[in-house]
């Protein structure tokens, strides 16, 4: 935890001096929630909201989100994966880079309260502390200290992550850190893939019959900036727009073909689902369907051309006749 | 009239008498989520672990999808056909603040026209409400006018006094079933006073506090603060989870579906918070997120009141503990300016 | 004076509020490229006979397995042989109006909202002014005024659209042409080689008219810019705004005030609307009208 509070202090005195040099128009990071162990984005002009910013392991949110919304300059706080987004976007032609400056936390994986949650038995606002030390995580609850190993209580997306440390960045917050590549992370995906496509077929309707079409998934994805969704559309209505289960799953399965080779498995749709659909399950195999047939992953290289919305005129050949 | 009580080992007993006549709603996981769902006839392990569901009660009485209308056409033209009618609902331990959500839109559903599909779930309906022990953080039901563990917009309440609950008739409705109800014990005024302590208790325990005094007022001080309501919007990410998870947001959306010559009319939950909610052809009133924003926030703190004189919020949390970014409306409304800083 | 006299005449389908009628089209009108009006009559009988709206009002009518959409009822109460509604092609309802023809069977309910205030009208100058296809829930009213002519007082119309093209109910700008009781100018914003009449934006041509604002209203209808441009207009010759009248429009569903989404803060278009005074809309909650 030493490492954060100075990472975080370093994060504020750059984040003020960017406002103040005029450098950047926004800076986009985290601050305390209103919630126990909770962060919040923090969107700001302000350079005295700067002393607000926080680096800890619930900083969650991926905030290349907000850049296609947002007009200006913009100062932004990155996790790796995070950091992937916005190469991505930069690949896309949606963000220049010369109007983000790139703030990087190294990141060594962040806390799943449900874990948390599932492992003591206790809701999050029941739990006094949670504290993390190299690859333990001490939780006190009643006075009482449980200590776990970091592996049991990080996100899957982070016990997965390639790149925990942005490699595109402006500003490096603190020393690279690596990443944790724990087998764990592919758990869920393994027994689906040991299914056979009847039960898998089941298995998804339990999971999408209680989708409540929020779009959470969508919206907190930086993946997803188009300005009318497909599943808005109603000439042609490809989906329809009550929460069947068999639309639901069309739903998943055509935004992650939309988003294939820009989602960086940051695992926030998972995250932010309130009726814990397991969407990491999706966007993961995606992910590994896509590094496999071309291998690409998602926001590695600003200068390389988008996977699948470019084609070199030599790959045209044969194919018009 | 004595209050009588039940031990909570005999609760799967009761809810199979009550099965008798309605169908019964209990907090279950079994989907994935904590929802009310039918209760399979044995399992009360919910008494352990729930403190509210995730769906809201709501969904029992405008289900998130629901049939409106069949049609078919033959050779003589279209002919419409209602959906069957549904069993009647025992909803067993609905939370104070959830009951009182729906005492509050009702009236939305009453007024003008009869909404019949809502109206007739709700007028057939029983309420068991079951005192709430374990407040969250994100509970302000205090600030909202509705008490954790006491309620009127029940028909029977319980309250846990430990190995027992106390039962409390609260309407004519609960009075009428606890009178078909044998087999309970009455309560003595040793487990009387001990509900009272519990509900002190348990009313206490919510800290989160809201002053909703004069809201309405400023909020539409502030109605066309454009960078107050930009900077409070800058996080949302617009997408549905605090209204449609909210049990006193009701707005719903239309569509029909057609497979060959015959099909259905169905309604589902919809938003405000969609940017496609008001669009039309030619122009969109609401297509910047922080009108959006705006709208939620006025229609439940200033627009519903001034049509129904009663706040559409109960305090729940759910908006608070659900939102990705962490979008606190009692932060929101603290910070509404006192006076209107800027002129129409 | 109230701009939202509400009558609530209800003909429920079995007896429930959201169940449409069968309803059957007779005939079909190509006003312009992309809108159409459409003849209806109810396939009951009696309810043909039976059913009654007034002027301002709405119904929202139904493709069967496509949708429903609101559409105001377009005819006057005062030529009850069929029931008339207009459509612009524009989304997936529209467009599937637009693939039927006569004989289809469509779903109606209504009549909803509320209507145009008569007696406010009674003994007064009225200036009606429309755009494009806006004329539609005006040429309920005015057809109905005509068919009473002795109780109001003088008559101006004053009607424009983008090009002669856009021009719709050709029919009725003839009939008002002829008629001697009303002072009737149309106009476009761009002419064409056979346009022979006046060119010009409706708020500009209202302003060389200058009708009297003494004893007069004024009833708006058109696309939101006409109207955003006419209300000035009106104020300069002297109108108060409870002297201005319109009808405003809102993406809706329910029609009745239940599914929360035609609101402006806390009045709904399809329960309080769709016509409003320009003194209530000044005293909207919401500015987002």
């Amino acid at each position: 935890m030493l490492k954060d509070r100075e990472m975080e202090q370093k994060l504020r005195n750059e984040a003020r001096t960017l406002l103040e040099q005029g450098k950047v128009d926004w800076i986009i990071g985290f601050e305390a929630g209103s919630l126990k162990f909770s962060t919040t984005p923090l969107i700001t002009k302000d350079k005295n909201d700067t002393e607000r910013l926080v680096i800890n392991p619930f900083i969650v949110n991926n905030l290349a989100d907000f850049l296609t919304g947002i007009k200006g300059r913009v100062g932004i706080v990155v996790k790796g994966c995070d950091s992937r987004s916005i190469v991505s976007l930069i690949q896309d032609n949606k963000v220049v880079r010369e109007d983000v400056v790139i703030l990087g936390v190294p990141c060594t994986g962040l806390i799943d309260l449900s874990k948390v949650e599932k492992l003591t038995g206790k809701y999050r606002d029941e739990l006094d502390d949670i504290t993390r030390q190299g690859n333990k995580v001490t939780i006190r609850v009643n006075g009482q200290k449980k200590e776990f190993p970091a592996t049991d209580v990080l996100f899957d997306h982070c016990l997965a992550c390639e790149l925990p440390t942005p490699k595109e960045y402006d500003i490096l917050l603190g020393e690279p850190s690596s990443p944790i590549a724990n087998p764990l992370a592919q758990e869920s995906i393994e027994k689906l893939k040991q299914m056979t496509p009847e039960q898998r077929w089941g298995a998804w309707e339990k999971e999408l019959s209680r989708c409540i079409r929020c779009y959470a998934c969508r919206n907190v994805c930086p993946a997803c900036f188009c300005q009318r969704c497909f599943v808005e559309e109603t000439e042609p209505q490809w989906v329809f727009p009550a929460p069947r289960w068999q639309d639901n799953l069309m739903f998943q399965i055509i935004r992650n073909i939309h988003v294939a080779g820009r989602c960086t498995d940051c695992g926030e749709c998972e995250r932010a689902c309130p009726v814990n659909i397991p969407l990491r399950s999706l966007t993961r195999e995606m992910y590994d369907i896509v590094d496999e047939l071309f291998q690409f992953k998602a926001g590695m290289d600003k200068d390389a051309p988008p996977l699948l919305t470019h084609y070199e005129e030599e790959e045209a050949e044969g194919i018009f006749r | 009239m004595a209050n009588k009580k039940i031990n909570k080992k005999d609760i799967a007993k009761l809810l199979n008498k009550w099965s008798q006549e309605f169908a019964v709603f209990v907090p279950s996981r079994e989907s994935g989520v904590a929802e009310m769902a039918k209760w399979d006839g044995k399992d009360t392990g919910f008494l352990d672990w729930y403190r509210n569901t995730i769906v809201p009660p709501k969904a029992n009485f405008l289900p998130q999808m629901e049939e409106m209308f069949r049609f078919q056409k033959d050779k003589e033209g279209y002919k419409i056909e209602l959906p069957p009618d549904g069993a009647k609902q025992l909803i067993f331990g609905i939370r104070p603040c959830d009951a009182r959500a729906m005492a509050i839109i009702d009236p939305n559903f009453k007024e003008l026209y009869q909404d019949p599909y809502y109206l007739s779930r709700r007028n057939s309906a029983v309420l068991v409400g079951l005192g709430c022990m374990n407040p969250s953080e994100s509970c302000f039901c205090t600030s909202m006018g509705v008490s954790p563990a006491e309620s009127k917009d029940v028909d029977l309440m319980l309250t846990d006094i430990g190995d027992e609950f106390l039962i409390e008739e609260v309407s004519d409705k609960g009075r009428k079933l606890m009178a078909k109800t044998t087999g309970l014990k009455g309560a003595t005024k040793n487990d009387e006073a001990k509900a009272k302590e519990a509900k002190k208790t348990a009313y206490d325990k919510v800290t989160r506090k809201l002053d909703t005094e004069g809201i309405a007022d400023k909020l539409q001080a502030s109605f066309d603060d454009e960078e107050f309501w930009e900077k409070i919007a800058a996080k949302c990410i617009s997408c549905g989870i605090c209204t449609l998870l909210c049990p006193t947001c009701y707005c719903f959306d239309i569509n029909d579906e057609l497979v060959r010559q015959q099909g259905t009319r169905f309604r589902n939950w919809d938003s405000c918070g969609f940017p496609v909610y008001t669009k039309m052809p030619m122009e969109n009133p609401r297509a910047e997120k922080w009108r959006r924003v705006r709208q939620k926030v006025c229609h439940k703190f200033e627009f519903y009141p001034m049509n129904f004189d009663v706040i559409a919020c109960t305090g729940c949390g759910r908006c608070i503990r659900l939102c990705p970014v962490n979008l606190d409306i009692t932060q929101v409304l603290e910070s509404v300016p006192a006076k209107a800083r800027v002129r129409k | 004076m109230t701009a939202t006299d509400t009558k609530h005449q209800r003909f429920f389908a079995q007896n429930n509020v959201y169940l449409p009628h069968i309803a059957v089209i007779e005939k079909i009108i190509e006003e312009t490229p992309g809108v159409r009006t459409f003849h209806f009559n109810f396939k009951d009988k009696k309810l043909q006979k039976e059913f009654s709206f007034e002027s301002g009002q709405f119904g929202e009518y139904s493709v069967f397995g496509i949708g429903e959409a609101p559409f105001c009822i377009s005819s006057s109460p005062t030529h009850r042989h069929h029931l008339e509604f207009v459509v612009q092609k524009v989304g997936r309802v529209t467009n599937a109006l637009h693939r039927l023809g006569v004989g289809a069977e469509i779903g109606f309910r209504g009549p909803y909202g509320n209507s145009f205030p008569l007696d406010f009208l009674k003994g007064k100058n009225l200036v009606f002014v429309g755009g494009g296809i806006g004329l539609a829930p005006l040429r309920s009213l005015i057809w109905n005024v005509i068919d009473n002519r002795k109780k109001y007082k003088n008559i101006d119309i004053v009607y424009g659209a983008r090009t002669p093209a856009d021009l719709c109910f050709q029919y009725d700008l003839d009939a008002w042409g002829k008629d001697k009781s009303i002072k009737f100018v149309t106009t476009v914003d761009r002419g064409d080689e056979s346009w022979k009449g006046k060119v010009g934006v409706v708020p500009k041509i209202l302003e060389e008219i200058a009708p009297s604002a003494k004893n007069a209203v004024a009833i708006v209808c058109g696309p939101p810019i006409m109207i955003r441009f006419t209300f000035p207009v009106l104020t300069k010759l002297g109108f108060t705004p409870e002297q201005m009248l319109t009808t405003l429009e809102k993406r809706m569903k329910c029609g009745i005030g239940k599914c929360g989404r035609c609101n402006i803060g806390n009045i709904y278009v399809c329960r309080d609307g769709p016509v409003f005074s320009y003194a209530q809309i000044k005293n909207f909650v919401s500015s987002e009208y």
